[in-house]
Formats: structure tokens, C-alpha cells, sequence
């Protein structure tokens, strides 16, 4: 009897420790794959607009996607494990998709029930416009308030600040473009601040047509215009008011864009 | 709130044998048994409420309708905002800590306001029979594991029922000094219903390593032990008007029903000689499921909502 206890025993001794074996195998596994990728818990990855702190970005976010839902032009996508640990959180890839501002309002933004992405910043700098403008035009009372509102919280976002890369732009080259900045294999889409006007809706990259003697589309196609971006000495040049919306980088004709945003 | 009798309440004398229902109707307890066989009536239901609803997730999302838009963290139904408790409540605590509350929107607090509504009218964890995929997957993994503990292949292994609130502190805890969303990074139910929405993801691994530990080792583990997102949705349905009504009159203590129940501990009334009153109703931890109403020979389990079924 008290043999057959002892076998019982060790074999629970067995199975325990096979089983403790396993558990900690399969964390080690884990804590190993994910050293190989981004441990920084995404401080590096470009957020929708109107993002707080990264750090506060990571408790706040509760991971339901609805800025992802909501974005017509699908620029934010969530994050997978294989990402690291700001696993399911949004972010943007510029150089697929950009954030051309063509929802309008701000959509992710306002979706956002945690204020991961906080409105009421935009709300804020929306009212100041809006009172602003009526001081200046004291005879205009019925302005358009949504052309007035727009521009000053599109202006406010600030996801990051593109960079320019010299070596490769084709304007630093003296180089013009013909034809579409990029080819049927980039799926982005965005309408440029003619196309707004004209009424016309995002569309894909690879159907807006240029002829340009030297290349200067990330200047005339941005979104936000002559504060963040300007042509200056034969060269882009990027300016405080840019929003890191990415467009320069999705149209960039190079390969391997010439124009980046770093997030600030 | 544990679903168990008072302590100083002493039960009420077993039935004598013409008091059992199958002597009443004439029959033999196996005659008696075999006449009212178990149907899936309310199974189906909740089948076909929970498919339902993770299909309109996902069809919301791939088909742009704005039905049910987000995940089960967080989402939005016809334009009304819904907050997950547990998610909620870590978001209220890290957000004292650092300030962050008074930036939360009134959307946020609506949206947890209508589901503590909701689950304090349907009761108990509701939620996770009716609506929480793993629940679907881990069910049928129960049958699995059931299979397998009868062809004595496995052994059972329980714990204290009570370890998930533990595991619930522990959760709050852990949320509250990293400030993370800790548990949002292990749970089952967000992974899956986030890979049905946005696609699959690698974290599906996780969902498949707890499911076949559930299936050989521990029956239900993550969701008796660990889930307090489980622990949430009970809290809040411990008061309610809805559960599952027990009648005594008509039990004949087969107890079939504590076999399929995923709560067992919820029927312990069912057992000859244990029941204190007449009338039982299951409590916080019952999940509504239905399956012990299915099953009953006797009509003695329904699932009531107090107050309206007087005025039926």
C-alpha cells in the first residue's frame, strides 16, 4: 500500500513538473519572440490624429477599433501581436494609406470613447476659429462655421513632422515626373486640395496624373497647404505647421519615399 | 452572492416517495423520465443569438453597415455607445491615478451605464453564455473534456470556485500599478472578437493553448477561475429581476441538471434534502443559459423575470 502511495506520488511529481516545464517554456517562447519586435510598446508607431502620450495612449486604448471602423478611407489599422506589445492599438502606415483629413470632422477622433484620441482639443481650437473670425468679419453672419472650424482643427493635429531625405528626391536631382507618382501596387487613396475644391472624393494614388518639370507634388498636394509645406531653392521644405499626416510620404514617387514622417 | 443557502437555515425534510412528480403522474421514475425527454430548445436560442451577434460585428465592419460597430471591449449599436465593465473600470482606476478620468467622454459613461443597465435587468453572467465567443468554444470544449473524463482518459481537477475573485484583484491590481491594460492582452474573448472583426490574429495561439488545457486538464478554466470580466457582469447582476426559478414541488431530484450545467455550484437546491424553500433562484454566477431548463423532466427549472410573470 504504501508502495503503490509512493508511485502515485511520483508520478504526480512527474506530471507537475513536466507541466511546469511546459508553462514556463511557452512563456520564455513568448518573452523571446517578443524581443525580437517592437518592445517599446509602440512609441515609435505614428497614432490617428489628436493621440495622447504614448503612455497614457496605451492604458486609454481599450483595443475596440471603432476609430479603424470609422475611417472612410481605411488609414488607421490596428496592431498585431506580431507588432509587440501595443498589440491591437490603431496606427497608421503613411506610406499605404495616409490621413488625407477627407472624413472632414476628424471622425477617430470623436469616436473615441476613452479619449485615447482626445476631441476635445480640436473642439477647443474649432471654437477659438470660429470666434476669431467673427471679431474679424463683424458684418458676416452667415459664414460657412464648417470651412471656418475645419482648417484650424485639421492644422492642430500633429501626428509627426515629415522629414526630407535629399540623397533620393527627385526635385534635389533636378528631376521632374510624368505620370503617376506610384504604381497599381499601392492601394492609398487621396484627393488633393484642388481636387476639395472641385468636390471630388478620395481617390487612388496611381490616378492622379502629373507632368511636372521638377517633382514637387508632396508641396502642391498637401493637405494642409502653404503652413507646412513650401517649395523653396528647388527643394520642399517642411515647415512648423506640419501635421505628420503622410501624404508627401504615400505619393513620393521614389522608391523607398524621400520624404518620412518621424513621430514627435 | 456565492449562490449558497444561509447559514443558519435549516432544509426542509426530504420528499417522501408519493410527493416525487413521477409517482403522481402514475409513472416509473425511468417512464417518467423517458416521457418528458430533453429538448435544446433554449440552447438553440442562445446559439443563435450569440453567432448572430459576432456576425453583426464582423458585418458591420466588412460591410461598412453601422449596426454594431467596434468589438466586445468596446462598441457602439445604432449610434449608443457600449463600454465593457471590466475594460471600464480599469480605465476609472488607471485614470485617477493619472489623471485621465476627467478626460474620459460622456460616451464612455453612457455606454457603461446602459450595459450595467442591461445586465442588472438580465442577471448574473449573462453575457457570457448569450454573447462571449470563447464561452461558445469552450463550451463545446466541456463536452470534449466531459468525453474524456468518462472514457477515463483524464482525470478532473478542481479548484475553489472562489479563486476568480482573486484573480479579479489581482487583475485590478496589476492595471493599476503598470499602468496597462493588462489583462486586455490575455483575453480570450477580446483576441477572438477582434480576430472575427479585424482578422485573424497571432494571439489566436493563446486562445488555442487555453482551450486545449481547458479540454485535458482543467474543465472551464479560464472561465471559473480566471475571467473577471465573468466576475464583472455578476457582480453587477446579483440583484436582478431575472434568473432561473426553482420549484421544489416538481423536481424529482435526478439531478440530470447539474450535469449539464456549466455552473453546477448554482444548482446545489436540486439535490434531495439540500433545497430551504419551495421556490430557489439561481444566483450571480448562473449564466442564463438554459441548459438546466432544457433538461428538466419536470418542468421544475423555467427562467423567470420576477414581477412579469404575475402579470402574464
Amino acid at each position: 500500500m504504501a508502495k503503490k502511495n509512493k508511485e502515485v506520488t511520483r508520478r504526480q511529481f512527474i506530471r507537475f513538473g513536466a507541466m511546469t516545464a511546459i508553462g514556463i517554456g511557452a512563456i520564455g517562447a513568448g518573452a523571446g519572440y517578443l524581443s525580437t519586435k517592437d518592445t517599446t510598446n509602440g512609441e515609435n508607431m505614428l497614432r490617428p490624429p489628436g493621440a495622447i502620450a504614448n503612455d497614457d495612449f496605451m492604458y486609454a486604448c481599450i483595443k475596440c477599433g471603432l476609430c479603424v471602423q470609422i475611417c472612410p478611407i481605411d488609414a488607421v489599422k490596428l496592431a498585431d501581436f506580431t507588432q509587440g506589445l501595443s498589440y491591437g492599438t490603431p496606427y497608421l502606415d503613411v506610406r499605404e494609406q495616409a490621413c488625407d483629413f477627407s472624413c472632414g470632422a476628424m471622425q477617430c477622433v470623436e469616436t473615441c470613447p476613452t479619449a485615447a484620441l482626445d476631441f476635445i482639443q480640436f473642439k477647443v481650437k474649432g471654437e477659438e476659429a470660429i470666434t476669431k473670425y467673427e471679431q474679424e468679419h463683424p458684418n458676416d453672419h452667415d459664414f460657412n462655421i464648417i470651412a471656418v472650424q475645419l482648417p484650424a482643427m485639421h492644422a492642430h493635429t500633429k501626428m509627426g513632422v515629415a522629414v526630407l531625405n535629399t540623397d533620393t528626391c527627385l526635385a534635389a536631382k533636378g528631376k521632374g515626373l510624368k505620370g503617376a507618382p506610384r504604381d497599381e501596387s499601392c492601394k492609398g487613396v487621396y484627393a488633393s486640395p484642388e481636387d476639395v475644391k472641385k468636390g471630388l472624393s478620395p481617390y487612388p494614388v496611381h490616378e492622379h496624373i502629373f507632368d511636372r518639370p521638377i517633382c514637387n507634388i508632396c508641396v502642391t498636394d498637401c493637405p494642409i497647404g502653404e503652413t507646412a509645406i513650401i517649395f523653396e531653392n528647388n527643394l520642399p521644405k517642411v515647415l512648423d505647421g506640419c501635421t505628420g499626416c503622410g501624404v508627401c510620404t504615400m505619393i513620393c514617387p521614389t522608391e523607398g519615399p524621400s520624404i518620412t514622417i518621424k513621430k514627435v | 452572492m456565492f449562490g449558497k443557502k444561509g447559514k443558519n437555515v435549516q432544509p426542509l425534510p426530504a420528499k417522501r416517495r408519493d410527493e416525487m412528480p413521477n409517482v403522481k403522474e402514475g409513472l416509473t421514475f425511468k417512464q417518467w423520465k423517458a416521457k418528458h425527454a430533453p429538448t435544446h430548445k433554449w440552447r438553440n436560442k442562445r446559439w443563435a443569438v450569440l453567432i448572430l451577434l459576432n456576425t453583426l460585428f464582423w458585418a458591420s465592419f466588412f460591410f461598412d453597415i453601422s449596426v454594431l460597430e467596434g468589438s466586445l471591449s468596446g462598441s457602439r449599436f445604432f449610434g449608443i455607445y457600449l463600454m465593457d465593465i471590466f475594460n471600464s473600470l480599469q480605465q476609472i482606476l488607471i485614470g485617477i491615478r493619472t489623471g485621465h478620468f476627467a478626460m474620459l467622454t460622456m460616451n464612455f459613461f453612457i455606454g457603461l451605464g446602459v450595459i450595467i443597465t442591461f445586465y442588472f435587468l438580465v442577471g448574473g453572467r449573462t453575457f457570457c453564455s448569450w454573447i462571449c465567443p470563447y464561452h461558445f468554444l469552450a463550451e463545446n470544449a466541456e463536452k470534449l473534456h466531459n468525453w474524456l473524463v468518462k472514457k477515463k482518459k483524464i482525470k478532473e481537477h478542481n479548484y475553489a470556485i472562489g479563486v476568480k475573485y482573486i484573480a479579479f484583484v489581482m487583475f485590478l491590481l496589476l492595471a493599476l500599478l503598470t499602468k496597462q491594460l493588462v489583462f486586455e492582452d490575455m483575453n480570450p474573448v477580446g483576441i477572438i472578437s477582434r480576430s472575427i472583426i479585424y482578422g485573424p490574429s497571432v494571439l489566436l495561439l493563446w486562445v488555442l493553448a487555453l482551450l486545449l488545457f481547458e479540454i485535458f486538464h482543467t474543465k472551464r478554466f479560464w472561465c471559473r477561475y480566471v475571467c473577471p470580466m465573468g466576475v464583472a457582469y455578476s457582480a453587477v447582476g446579483t440583484i436582478t429581476p431575472t434568473s432561473v426559478k426553482f420549484d421544489l414541488d416538481k423536481c424529482g431530484h435526478c439531478r440530470d441538471c447539474q450535469d449539464v450545467c456549466l455552473v453546477p455550484h448554482e444548482l446545489w437546491f436540486v439535490k434531495r434534502g439540500e433545497a430551504t424553500k419551495e421556490v430557489h433562484f439561481t444566483g450571480a454566477d448562473c449564466t442564463r443559459c438554459g441548459l438546466c431548463v432544457d433538461t428538466c423532466y419536470g418542468g421544475a427549472l423555467k427562467i423567470t423575470v420576477k414581477g412579469v410573470e404575475k402579470l402574464l
